[in-house]
């Protein structure tokens, strides 16, 4: 569904591989600056790379207009402005714009907008401003003008980073719905507790390289969490759930190299 | 909202048709209102009695080019706050205007003006454009328009501009000079029929494009990072919205003379009434500046009375206060409207 080849971004890409099929659920991780919004942005098109080549459905998708990729990936960048000045249905309308450019809904349209919506749970809310909103409510608005894009792939930069707990489970538990319907959702997350609980997949960046794509079981070794995330940290099974998880007990202190 | 909108829009059609009935009234001949349309007939009806040739040939394109020139203004004004995503944007404020007016001086000055009636907003608005062109270039880097380089930018432009205007006037001769003179400051004496057909025509093309982008406009205000990841193509509708706002603005600039703050004030107090909603709020802005830039010319027409002061003194002496209060509320770090 969408393939990676040899993505290259000045000195913040190296080389990157990599290939994702529908129905995935993929966690995109690793420190501060490992180039993860880097990576998503030009997995989305928006930026091009210096080398390399991005193909969605086997066309290069930085050789297609911008609303060809709207329609095929929604990208949700890691910001968000806190003063749009536009009600939840009007900004998930917004998600529309590559069907319908001058702003003039179709049926269809109006359609995947209720749906996004309704799928989001913001139906009780779409009058409302978005400024009125809570930040786990806003981000749920903002996944839902990435549904209404109708694309197959979902791109969403840490959607949870600045959520409490219940809307932090509450929006991994809605993008992994997402996947077991058969799109593609990769996110970019800095708990890696959550990556293990909701991703059958971890890609892990490290100063702009691919170091590590498996299973989170496979990807989450303790060398790769002293090495990569500089932390003492071992994975062990939950005795209540008989999940996996990490026992995170240190920060290695920085050494120069 | 909808309610809202149907009063503000009703109250604007309102304002339009008092403040025209009273700029074509009001002056050295007062026309009382019932004899304005009987006077308009009889002009354009060939008769030329005193009343008739003040309404039709004076009072009438002056009231045309107001309004339309209001128009372009502000509509120009709400584009550019649109796509540049801050609410300090004029085309006064970033130089557009300036620039057009040195072409426009420039066509006068050496004559070619007096060759072509086309010539004066052609100069105006390849100066214009090529001053736009200039700021955005200045303001953006890796594709981020950064907006405080660009109202940096505009003054020193602005300034420069003026300084050339200025200095051409001082060469020139002394008639020239007074003629030339309102370019500065923009005023509305001598308009007539054509400038107002080639204002009409102008903005009939920008509003008609300006609407198809509206939604574009819409979606720019959650952000361009936003606006690309749903499929606009950002950078290539920034720039042709800066072209076209250029093109209006240089051709009013050229029949006028600089007007600043039209294009600030007007989508400011519309964005409270009307909301953010770019196809109201442009078809409003349309309306808006032309109340606004004939209200300006009957307040710099009656106040100082037999003399006139021109429209653009009026406009600025509104604006630098409205302006000095959105950065006193920029400072206190509220909501700005946008």
């Amino acid at each position: 569904m969408m393939d990676i080849f040899h993505l290259h971004y000045h000195h913040r890409l190296e080389d990157i591989c990599a290939a994702f099929g529908p129905g995935e659920m993929v966690g995109l991780v690793g420190p501060n600056g490992a180039g993860k919004s880097t990576l998503l942005r030009a997995m989305a098109g928006v930026l091009r790379p210096t080398g390399g080549v991005v193909q969605v459905m086997g066309e290069a998708i930085h050789a297609r207009e911008p609303r060809w990729r709207a329609r095929r990936v929604a990208y949700l960048p890691q910001f968000l402005p806190d003063d749009i000045p536009f009600t939840v249905r009007e900004f998930v309308e917004m998600g529309r714009y590559s069907y319908a450019p001058q702003g003039v809904l179709s049926r269809t349209d109006m359609a995947a907008v209720d749906e996004a919506l309704a799928v989001m749970g913001l139906v009780e809310h779409e009058d409302a401003p978005l400024t009125h909103l809570s930040g786990g409510e806003r981000q749920r608005a903002a996944i839902a003008r990435c549904l209404a894009q109708g694309a197959p792939i979902l791109l969403l930069d840490e959607p949870i980073a600045s959520l409490d707990i219940h809307y932090q489970l509450d929006i991994l538990a809605r993008l992994r719905a997402l996947a077991e319907d058969g799109r593609l959702v990769i996110i970019a997350l800095h708990h890696l507790e959550l990556a293990l609980a909701y991703c059958q997949r971890t890609i892990c960046l490290h100063r702009g390289r691919l170091v590590a794509d498996g299973s989170p079981g496979e990807v989450f070794t303790p060398a790769l969490l002293r090495d990569v995330f500089r932390v003492d940290a071992r994975p062990f099974r939950d005795p209540h759930s008989g999940a996996l998880r990490l026992s995170v007990s240190a920060a290695i202190p920085h050494t120069p190299e | 909202m909808t309610r809202r909108r149907a009063w503000a829009f009703g109250a604007l059609l309102f304002a339009l048709f008092a403040s025209a009935a009273l700029e074509i009234g009001l002056g050295p001949v007062s026309i009382p209102f019932w004899q304005i349309p009987g006077d308009t007939w009889a002009y354009f009806a060939g008769h030329r009695a005193l009343d008739a040739v003040v309404v039709g040939a004076i009072r009438w394109p002056r009231l045309a080019v107001a309004v339309l020139a209001g128009s372009a203004l502000a509509l120009s004004g709400t584009v550019l706050q649109a796509i540049l995503r801050n609410p300090m944007a004029d085309p006064g404020v970033i130089g557009v205007s300036s620039g057009g007016a040195l072409g426009a001086v420039i066509a006068v000055a050496t004559g070619l003006s007096a060759r072509s009636v086309a010539a004066t907003p052609l100069l105006a608005f390849a100066s214009g454009l090529a001053v736009a062109a200039v700021i955005y270039r200045l303001a953006t880097s890796a594709r981020r328009t950064d907006v405080y380089r660009l109202l940096l930018a505009g003054v020193a432009l602005s300034s420069l501009c003026s300084a050339v205007i200025t200095a051409i006037l001082d060469l020139s001769p002394l008639e020239e000079m007074q003629q030339m003179m309102f370019w500065l400051f923009g005023g509305l004496d001598g308009s007539n029929w054509t400038e107002a057909a080639m204002l009409a025509g102008v903005n009939a093309v920008a509003l008609t494009a300006f609407l198809r982008l509206s939604f574009a406009y819409d979606i720019l205000t959650t952000g361009e990072e936003h606006a690309e990841a749903v499929g606009v193509d950002v950078e290539r509708i920034k720039r042709a919205s800066l072209a076209v706002a250029a093109l209006i603005v240089s051709v009013a600039v050229s029949t006028t003379g600089v007007i600043s703050f039209v294009g600030l004030i007007v989508p400011h107090i519309l964005r409270r009434l009307i909301g953010a909603n770019h196809r109201p709020l442009l078809a409003a802005s349309a309306l808006g500046g032309g109340v606004l830039l004939t209200l300006s010319d009957l307040v710099g027409r009656t106040v100082v009375q037999p003399a006139e002061l021109n429209v653009g003194i009026v406009t600025s002496c509104l604006g630098v206060p409205f302006f000095l209060y959105l950065l006193y509320r920029q400072r206190r770090g509220r909501d700005i409207g946008l």
